[in-house]
């Protein structure tokens, strides 16, 4: 019966691949959402009498720190299951941000091509000639800290991704015959693109956008290492890796666990974006930062 | 034919030049929206309003935006890239004694991430269709989600302190003294005659550029593997075979040669990422090179070093872009007859 139950499901949910990114992924997300709730303390209360813990289940470890404590004697713990909100909150804004705004270039310089194609191909040029943490680095200078201004700042550098790897996709789209006739039925350009492109370019933009939430993370986490993230109120993994760096002699358990976090989040995203794109058939290169 | 090819290579350069004016009216227009104020920066903190108004007007802040834009690419122009309000040097001796270092570091790393890519992209060809395929592909995943600076860290953790093996912080042991002649260690140390100061230079830059490098190298592997596969479906592979040619003969001969291409300009585009993915690895090491400068910049709002570094970053890439493109012509028949 189960056997069965399994193989009527469509083929994209019957790849471990794919099954294992959604694992991690919802698991982190619960811990995003309900980070109140699942957290045993609140993560930015300091007690300097316990600094340093290790995990529970080393020598000198306190069962009330499940993974010890930091240099002030904030439960790393329950700081990681904080962290997973900012990082799970740019993973989706940043990345659905960066989807429709590099996506909809996409679609009107492959749809419309000529001269709208260039200039769009030329910004997107400007854009690549820029390293992506140098720019998003800049782009924070400017917009300042926070985390409104994280996500917009990943949405102004990623944008590119999705219009480089999307506009050669519509180019061979936009010149088949279905789109023609709709054209010949008298739809307009608008309505086009909305019901006859858009459509075919969905499991593409869905690999695309897994990938993106990975990289969302690394760039979140790596603005918060080097302080120009969230203010220093939110916990956040990079921001844990900054603190934890200056006592790597002391406990460098606090560097481990939320490298393992960045990781987990990332393998997780990525996994999933890898799985469906074997499963959903797309073809597509996978670049990264 | 070498007519074509310059003409080619003409047109790239203009192309970078046009990109690069572009891009600093960009960074200049993102600098000016800060809500800071450079002249008030400039003075001590008991400065009179009056004071401060004197100096925004010495400093050309009360012109309007494109005329102070035109100030200042006239003195870009000329190499004068303004002073540094925290350090009041020159950014452009700044720029030009942190750049060398960067270069070292991110020369070592392409190296890393070329060997790599090109050893793994090889191996995830040879295991194609076989019981190994799906671990060395997960193999791949694994490596594309640990981004530069996890690397670094761990190598921290594992390879300084744990093990003790390696340096990992700065570029050199803090008792040598080197005088500069280009700024490039690993060759003043060889024109001073210095061995130790070139090993302990090597030493330094063994675990950044393993850590850059490794972060950089699955993008190689993917693009190899997937070209080569699609180079193995053309006919002129099944000729060889019938021509009775060896496998390794036709890999290295035949087919590798054409699917280098494809790959050779992804690791222009790679080489690009990876001069950006220096800034963390910098900041890691305590290396003192560009990232380092920018970041300190950042931290303190040093406008006029944030937009030369900026700007720099830029030209090396471009600079390597143009010389990938250019590579990428003068390898290609196909483009060379046309």
């Amino acid at each position: 019966m189960a056997a069965r139950a399994f193989t009527s499901l469509p083929p994209w949910l019957r790849s471990g691949r794919v099954l294992i990114g959604l694992t991690i992924v919802a698991a982190l997300a619960i811990c995003a959402l309900l980070a109140p709730q699942i957290a045993p303390h609140d993560p930015n209360e300091q007690n300097l009498l316990t600094t340093f813990l290790p995990p529970a289940w080393m020598q000198g470890g306190d069962p009330a720190y499940l993974l010890g404590t930091d240099s002030l004697g904030r439960d790393v713990l329950s700081r990681l299951i904080y962290g997973a909100r900012v990082a799970m909150m740019v993973a989706v804004f940043a990345s659905f941000g960066a989807m429709i705004v590099g996506a909809t270039l996409a679609y009107i310089a492959g749809y419309f091509g000529g001269r709208v194609d260039a200039l769009i191909g030329r910004a997107v040029d400007v854009w690549m000639s820029f390293p992506p943490v140098i720019l998003s680095l800049i782009l924070m200078v400017g917009l300042g800290i926070g985390l409104r201004n994280v996500i917009l700042a990943i949405i102004l550098v990623d944008w590119t991704r999705f219009c480089r790897v999307m506009r050669s996709e519509v180019l061979v789209i936009a010149r088949k015959d279905y789109v023609a006739a709709a054209r010949l039925l008298g739809f307009s350009h608008a309505r086009t693109i909305t019901s006859e492109i858009v459509p075919a370019t969905v499991p593409l933009l869905i690999t695309l956008l897994s990938l993106e939430m990975g990289v969302a993370v690394i760039v979140e986490a790596l603005l918060s290492f080097v302080g120009m993230s969230v203010g220093p109120q939110t916990p956040a993994w990079g921001q844990m890796i900054a603190d934890a760096r200056q006592y790597i002699y002391d406990s460098p358990w606090g560097l481990i666990l939320p490298i393992l976090a960045i990781f987990l989040a990332v393998f997780g995203f990525n996994i999933l974006g890898d799985g469906l794109r074997r499963t959903l058939d797309v073809r597509v290169t996978a670049q990264r930062t | 034919m070498l007519a074509t090819v310059l003409t080619l290579i003409g047109r790239r350069v203009l192309l970078s030049f046009l990109i690069l004016f572009i891009v600093s009216v960009l960074l200049f227009i993102v600098l000016r929206a800060l809500p800071v104020d450079p002249a008030a920066m400039s003075l001590p903190p008991n400065a009179t309003v009056a004071e401060i108004e004197a100096k925004r007007h010495e400093m050309g802040l009360d012109l309007s935006l494109p005329q102070q834009y035109l100030i200042w690419l006239s003195h870009a122009v000329s190499g004068d890239l303004g002073n540094s309000i925290q350090f009041r040097r020159g950014v452009l001796g700044l720029v030009a004694s942190t750049l060398p270092a960067t270069i070292e570091l991110a020369v070592l790393a392409m190296l890393v991430a070329s060997l790599l890519g090109l050893a793994g992209g090889l191996a995830l060809f040879h295991v194609r269709g076989t019981a190994k395929e799906p671990a060395l592909d997960l193999g791949t995943v694994i490596l594309l989600s640990l981004p530069e600076f996890l690397w670094a860290l761990f190598f921290i953790l594992v390879v300084g302190v744990a093990l003790r093996w390696l340096p990992f912080t700065g570029r050199i042991d803090p008792d040598m003294r080197l005088p500069v002649t280009t700024g490039f260690l690993l060759i003043d140390s060889w024109i001073a005659g210095r061995p130790d100061i070139f090993r302990s230079a090597i030493e330094h830059l063994i675990l950044p550029s393993l850590a850059l490098g490794i972060a950089f190298s699955p993008a190689i592997m993917r693009v190899l593997r997937s070209s080569l596969i699609d180079v193995y479906q053309e006919d002129y592979i099944h000729l060889a075979r019938l021509r009775g040619l060896g496998e390794k003969h036709i890999l290295i001969r035949h087919a590798l040669k054409n699917a280098i291409l494809p790959t050779l300009s992804l690791m222009g585009v790679q080489f690009g990422f990876l001069f950006g993915g220096t800034l963390l690895v910098e900041l890691i090491f305590s290396y003192p090179g560009l990232g380092n400068l920018m970041v300190d910049a950042v931290r303190n709002a040093d406008l006029p070093i944030i937009q030369a570094v900026g700007l720099t970053y830029c030209i090396v890439v471009l600079s390597i872009n143009t010389i990938v493109d250019s590579l990428y012509v003068i390898l290609n028949p196909k483009l060379r007859l046309r």
